[in-house]
This record gives C-alpha cells, structure tokens and sequence, in this order.
C-alpha cells in the first residue's frame, strides 16, 4: 500500500503556485482599480477552478453574492444619475448603499481567490509550493507554525470562555463589547501564557524531528505544474491586461 | 520494507552494545529555562537546585529501561540528555560524559541525534507539528530531505505496521489523546532510530489507549529497539520492562531488574513515592464502586463498612444535582477556522455526537468518580452539569427544582485538566477576590481564610503562573469556593501526578466534601478512584452510545 498523492482524486485542481498567482491577480484587480467589466470577467474567471475543485456550493454562493452586489451597484448609480439636482433623504440612503456594494463588491475576487486558495490546499502542498519557489526555510516554518496555532488557539478561546462564564467574568451576551479593554486582557493572559508553553513544546518536538537540522527539506506531497495551470493563468492575466490597458 | 527494518534489526547485534553511558552527570538547569523562576523547593516540581546529581547509567541495545522516582526526581532530565535536548535546547551547568548511540555528548551537536533518537512526550496535544497525521509521519523524513517517493513508502509501512493506516488525512487537531499518542510513537520511529525516549508517554491516557501504547512498545521491543521511558505509572508496561532505574532527587539510588522489582511489596513501592505496579486491586474495586452506584438504594448502607467514607454521606439525602433522562451531546462542530485549512472539510458532514447519560445523583459530601474512556462524552456531560452547554434532552435538578443552564453555571464550578486557562489575575490574592468587592473587610478576610485553608497564604502576592501545576489547582478551587460554589467539578486532576501528589489531591477532594461540597471528579486514574472516591459511574455502556465522529471521506469512528 502507497500512500496516494493527493493529485489522484478525480477533481481538477490547479498547482498551489498557480493559486497563489490567481490570488495575486485578484490583489492588482483591486490595486488598480481596472473596470467593472474586466473585473466581472475575472470573477467569472475564477469561479470556474472553484468549481472544477468540486466546492460547487460554495463558487455557486461567492457567484450570486457577486451578481448581486453588481446588478445593486449598478441600480444605485443609476439611480443617482436619473435623480440629479433632485436633492432628497432618499438619494442620501441610496448613495450609501451603493457604495457599500461597491466597496464589497471590489473585494469579493480577493476573496474568491483566497477562498480557492485556502479550501483546495492542504498545508503539505502549501509548504512544499513555498520550498519549490525557494522561500527560505526562515519563512516556510513561520508559516507552518501559524497554520498549527490555528486550531489551538480556537479551542484555547473555547476553553478560556467557559472558564470566564464559571467565574461570572464577562457573561452577558454584549458584555465582551461593553468592556472590550478588561474582556480582551481576561482572554488574552490566559491565551499567551498557555501560548508561551504550548509553543516550547512545539520547539522541543520539532528539534528531536529534525527541523532544525541544516541541508534540503524535501517535502513528501509532490506538486506540478501542468498545461492547464498555465492556461489558467493566462486566461486569468488577460481581463487585467485589458482593463489596465483601457480595453476593456 | 526493507533497507530500514533490516537496518534496525542489524543494530541490535551490532557490537557497541552498550546504546548509552552516562558517567558522573551533574546538570541544574538555568533559571529561566524552567519558566518561571524558583518556586519553594517543598512543592515546586522542578526546582532541585541539581537536577542531576552525579548519575551514572548504562543502557545496553534492545533492553527496556524504565525511569521513575517522585515529582522532580531527574528523570525527565535524564532522557533530555538521551534525546541532546539537553545542552541543545534546555541550557544550564553540565558537566560528566555522555554517549549516546556512539555520539559523543560533548561535541555532537542536536541534530545528529534526529536519526539516532526517536522521542516521545508528556502532552499529545502540543507534540505534532502539523495539521494532518500523513504529513506529521513524513515530518521527520522530510527535514532529513529525503526524496517523496521513499517518503510514501515509509508512511505506508509505518502505518501499516502500527495499524494507524485508517488515521493518514486526517486533521490532527480531531483525533482523542490516545489516537495522538500512538501518531506520536509512530512519528518518532519513522527514520528508524536505535533509541526511543518517552517521557511520560501515558499521563493523559485512559486504559485502552495505555493498552494500545503497549502494543506499540512491545513491538517495538521485538524488532530490537532500545526504549528509555520515565514513567509514574508503572502497571501498563510491567511486563516488558527490563530494568528499572529509581530516581531521588536528582540521583540514581536504586537498579532493580524486573524480577527483583516485581518482588518488592506494594507497602515498598509506595514508601518509595511509586505508583503501582499491579492496579488489579483497584480495578476490582473501582468495579465495586461502579456497582454500587447503580445500584442507587442501597448506596448510603454500602458505604458504612469502608473506611474514610465521609460522615455527611448518609445525613444528607437532599442531592445537590440529580438529573433524568438526560442526553447531552452536541448537533455540531461549532465554527472551526482549522478547517479552512483542510482539504477534506465536506460540506454537509457534520459531527454530531449524543450521550445518554444513566441518572445520577450528586450529594453534598460526596466524591463521585466519572470514568470511561476518551470521546465517552465525560467532558460533555461535565460541561452540561456545568450549564455550559444545554442538555439535548433531559432534566438537570438543583436542590430538586428544575433548573436553567445558568443556574448550574452559578452552582457549579470546573477546575480543568489545564488549570492555565483560568487563572486571570497577576496575584494570588487578587485571583480570588476577582469579581468579588476586594475593598469590603469581611470579603478579604474570608479570602485569606480560604487561601489558608488551601496552604496557598504565604503565595498571596505571587502571581498565579510562577506556582506549581497542584498550587493552581488550589488556586482555581480557592476561587470557586469564594464565589459559593456547591458543585467543585474536577477534570483529570491527577494526570501526570507521583503518588504523593495524588494522594494529596485525594485528601483535597475530601476535605472539600467534608466542608459540604459535592465533588464530581473526572479521572483515569484507578488508584485515585478507588482510595477517594465515594462511588463512581461508568460511561462506557456500548449500548447507549450513539456516538459518530464523522471526519473527511466517510471515516467514523465509534467510541
């Protein structure tokens, strides 16, 4: 019995580096503030690896809320257009609104592409994209580290709540926002200094492994890229190019 | 499989028979490496001006040797030095030779023992450094840069051969203590070392996973490797064990082989501060207790024969908590961020987990024992009786009145296995007057009445974390008696504990029932349940239990 590769299931799935290239286009979309339309082209762009990764549901949802925020947008502006000079408290509501979607709107492919990245990648195929581009090991194992501390520090806060409630610190529902200054301490004294163990242990754990031995890290997941990562990130690069260049 | 269990077997008629020489050790550790300074010397764990004290020890290839000795003997010490953590990672004064595996202690530097040395540690939950089991087992390979395709197979074998295939993929962060335990093992064997170092491998572990560790040691054993483990509990591993090395403050004072070892009488090992070697007798009256607490009527007259049961048990027949019918449990996993970060979070599976718990009756005055195995839902149940969470079905009683969540919540009080988390003050003092008015006369009176009671007065200005793991304890229990609390829950308060410290916590829970608390302990822990505990209850029936973990592509398991 081997252990299969992840690349075996049967859903397409793009390699870690053209992910992270994707999330990057997304971040310049934004930077550059290029056109809706090129945008609304990306987006639909990257749907599509979401979908092809088997997260139909999910690309389906970041789908409609993107719709959505563009047709409300869309109607708010045009409806400040159709009712210029005719001041009102109405316009004032309409504008608001609007530029609420609009802002969201602007965001969601940062999102989409964050929520691609992030959901079809297992941590092994993260680092071992990190090392194939030659991040140094300084940088992989921060990243490692953070992505363990994770979970910790959820069922950390899991813990310390409770704890709070036995003692009748912070218990009422809005009480953490009331006194957001004495809560956040409550939490986070107890959260540091089980931190501070926790990542000792870590420490100790990972030297008896090796991690700080000097030499390659290999990583066992293997990645590659292949024609369709390629396509898809040229497909992806040329809504961009167009929008900056003004085509679009 | 192949070149590495070859290689392993091979080692063991290697000539250097001699795997570890210790000679003359003498080691104290800095400071600071210990965290938080030195604490009094009577109660602190570690805080032996030398934590080794001239030791001289030997471990010859595919031998067994167990470490014990009380609380802050050096035994933990020892196998730092085994494993190069010590000078590597732990720093402090050390002088004496050293050789490990033919490394020479003095110039090797800690990476060199990667491949020699495979460790084991205390805490399942803070020794795996990567967020799922198959990377976890390929760690140590990878960092040895080892190609992937040798990397699979040795996963494969490595789990194959320790039966821990149906884990590969999964999230580490899901799997029960004992199932990270076992990842532990099997992690630290992977480059094939000669040596294994476990450093109380089972202090959080129930029966079964103790079993199941000693399946894994014993095959171990059989393929040749040598295994150091430093130990309190001694019964789960009697019989494999070669020899056994006795600790006392910081220096070797006993070697006993396993035959002579055997024959020391229960009263010796118990003068030497050791746990037992054979638990049947606190099984069989573990058992006992168990049935006499379903068998609620006659319970009060039971408890009349035995000695140091607590008067108050027959004069009050008012229970504090008694529940009906109850089924606690949970629809689903609350948010969990983690997933994010794996692949095989599905949408639409979900956990869901429910227990129905046989009626139980708390009395004030009464310690009652919770045991079963890991995942049985004891801490489910604690936290429904907590009001932490609410009951899916079922009735909680307070002093017989149905009551709301936050009604227990104000009732009861958990101290739990990891006291860090609920400890907020930077005093002693302040930490039990916390939400108390500190500036009212009769209010700090009766803290320093209740920190006297609990011999924590003398650490009044302290702060909370420079105390020792069973001063917290006190702590959080001196908190929960100042805010009136009836109900003193106590989750695994002996986990990783000497028989003296147990024996204290024991005479803690009884002075707590004797002041008219009821007092639900949740425990592992036969000889503690069996000298302390009034009753206990089981949740181990099969048959009510509908518990289905469900966790990527369609793996349940059922516990």
């Amino acid at each position: 019995m081997t252990v299969s590769p992840p690349a075996a299931s049967h859903y397409l799935r793009l390699d870690p580096r053209a992910k992270l290239y994707l999330l990057l286009l997304a971040n310049l979309v934004m930077f550059f503030h290029v056109s809706t339309r090129a945008e609304a082209v990306l987006v639909a762009l990257v749907i599509v690896p979401l979908l092809t990764a088997g997260r139909v549901r999910m690309g389906v949802r970041l789908a409609v809320t993107y719709a959505v925020l563009l047709a409300i947008g869309l109607w708010a502006g045009a409806a400040v257009m159709d009712g210029v000079g005719t001041a009102g408290g109405e316009q004032t509501w309409v504008h608001v609104v609007g530029a609420l979607c609009v802002g969201l709107r602007m965001m969601l492919p940062c999102f989409i592409t964050g929520a691609y990245a992030f959901s079809t990648t297992s941590v092994s195929e993260f680092v071992c994209a990190l090392r194939r581009m030659r991040v140094p090991e300084s940088v992989v194992i921060p990243c490692m580290v953070v992505i363990r501390f994770f979970p910790t520090i959820i069922g950390d806060y899991r813990r310390i709540r409770d704890a709070m409630a036995l003692r009748g610190l912070a218990t009422g529902r809005w009480s953490l926002l009331r006194h957001p200054a004495q809560s956040l301490e409550f939490v986070l004294v107890p959260l540091l200094m089980n931190a501070t163990m926790v990542s000792r242990d870590l420490s100790v754990a990972a030297l008896t492994k090796g991690l700080g031995t000097r030499g390659v890290h290999t990583s066992m997941t293997e990645i590659r890229m292949r024609w369709f990562d390629w396509v898809a990130m040229v497909v992806c690069t040329i809504p961009l190019a167009l929008g900056i260049g003004g085509v679009l | 499989m192949s070149a590495q269990l070859a290689d392993k077997s091979t080692a063991g008629s290697r000539t250097h028979d001699e795997l570890v020489l210790l000679r003359d050790c003498v080691f104290a550790y800095r400071q600071d490496a210990q965290g938080y300074g030195d604490a009094d010397n009577a109660v602190h764990d570690q805080a032996a001006p030398l934590a080794l004290n001239h030791d001289n020890l030997t471990v010859h290839s595919g031998e067994i040797v167990m470490l014990c000795g009380q609380s802050g003997c050096g035994k933990t010490t020892a196998t730092r030095l085994l494993n190069g953590l010590i000078p590597g990672f732990y720093h402090g004064a050390l002088s004496g030779s050293r050789t490990v595996c033919g490394l020479d202690g003095d110039t090797a530097d800690i990476s060199e023992y990667v491949p020699l040395v495979g460790s084991v540690f205390q805490n399942p939950k803070t020794q795996y450094f990567n967020a799922d089991v198959t990377a976890e087992l390929a760690f140590a390979c990878e960092n040895m840069g080892w190609q992937s395709a040798r990397i699979r197979d040795r996963v494969a074998e490595v789990a194959h051969r320790f039966g821990i295939e149906p884990l590969l993929g999964r999230r580490v962060f899901t799997l029960s203590g004992g199932q990270q335990q076992r990842l532990a093992v099997a992690a630290a064997t992977m480059l094939s070392p000669q040596l294994m170092v476990m450093d109380e491998p089972t202090s959080n572990l129930d029966a079964v996973a103790m079993r199941e560790l000693h399946d894994m040691v014993a095959q171990l054993k059989a393929a040749g490797v040598t295994i150091v483990i430093a130990e309190h509990r001694l019964a789960w591993c009697a019989d494999l064990v070669d020899r056994y090395v006795l600790f006392a403050d910081g220096a070797i004072v006993a070697e006993y082989t396993a035959s002579e070892f055997r024959a020391l009488s229960d009263e010796r090992l118990r003068e030497l501060g050791l746990r037992a070697l054979d638990l049947e007798p606190y099984r069989q009256r573990v058992a006992e207790l168990a049935a006499t607490a379903h068998d609620d009527t006659a319970e009060s007259d039971r408890h009349s024969d035995i000695p140091k049961r607590s008067k108050i048990n027959a004069q009050s027949q008012i229970p504090l908590i008694e529940t009906h019918h109850l089924t606690v449990g949970y629809g689903r996993k609350h948010g969990q961020f983690g997933s994010w970060f794996s692949k095989r979070m599905q949408r639409g599976q979900r956990s869901a987990f429910s227990r129905t718990i046989p009626d139980l009756r708390l009395f004030p005055g009464q310690i009652v024992g919770l045991m079963g195995r890991n995942g049985a839902g004891k801490s489910t149940l604690v936290r429904t009786l907590c009001g932490l969470q609410k009951p899916l079905a079922g009735r909680i009683l307070l002093h017989t009145e149905p009551a709301r969540p936050s009604a227990l919540t104000r009732a009861g009080f958990l101290v739990m296995q990891d006291v860090n988390y609920q400890l907020f003050s930077d005093s002693v003092r302040e930490e039990v007057l916390l939400g108390l008015d500190s500036a009212d006369e009769a209010t700090r009176e009766q803290a320093d009445e209740v920190l006297r009671d609990l011999d924590l007065l003398q650490f009044a200005d302290r702060h909370p974390m420079s105390l020792s793991g069973g001063q917290k304890q006190r702590l959080a229990i001196a908190s929960a008696l100042m805010s009136g609390k009836e109900l003193i829950i106590l989750d695994e308060p002996t986990s990783g504990l000497d028989r003296r410290h147990m024996m204290q916590v024991g005479a803690l829970l009884r002075t707590l029932a004797d002041s008219g608390k009821a007092v639900l302990v949740v425990t592992h822990d036969d000889e503690l349940a069996a000298l302390w505990c009034d009753s206990i209850v089981t949740l181990d029936d099969a048959c009510s239990l509908r518990a289905l973990d469900s966790d990527g592509d369609g793996q349940r398991w059922i516990v």
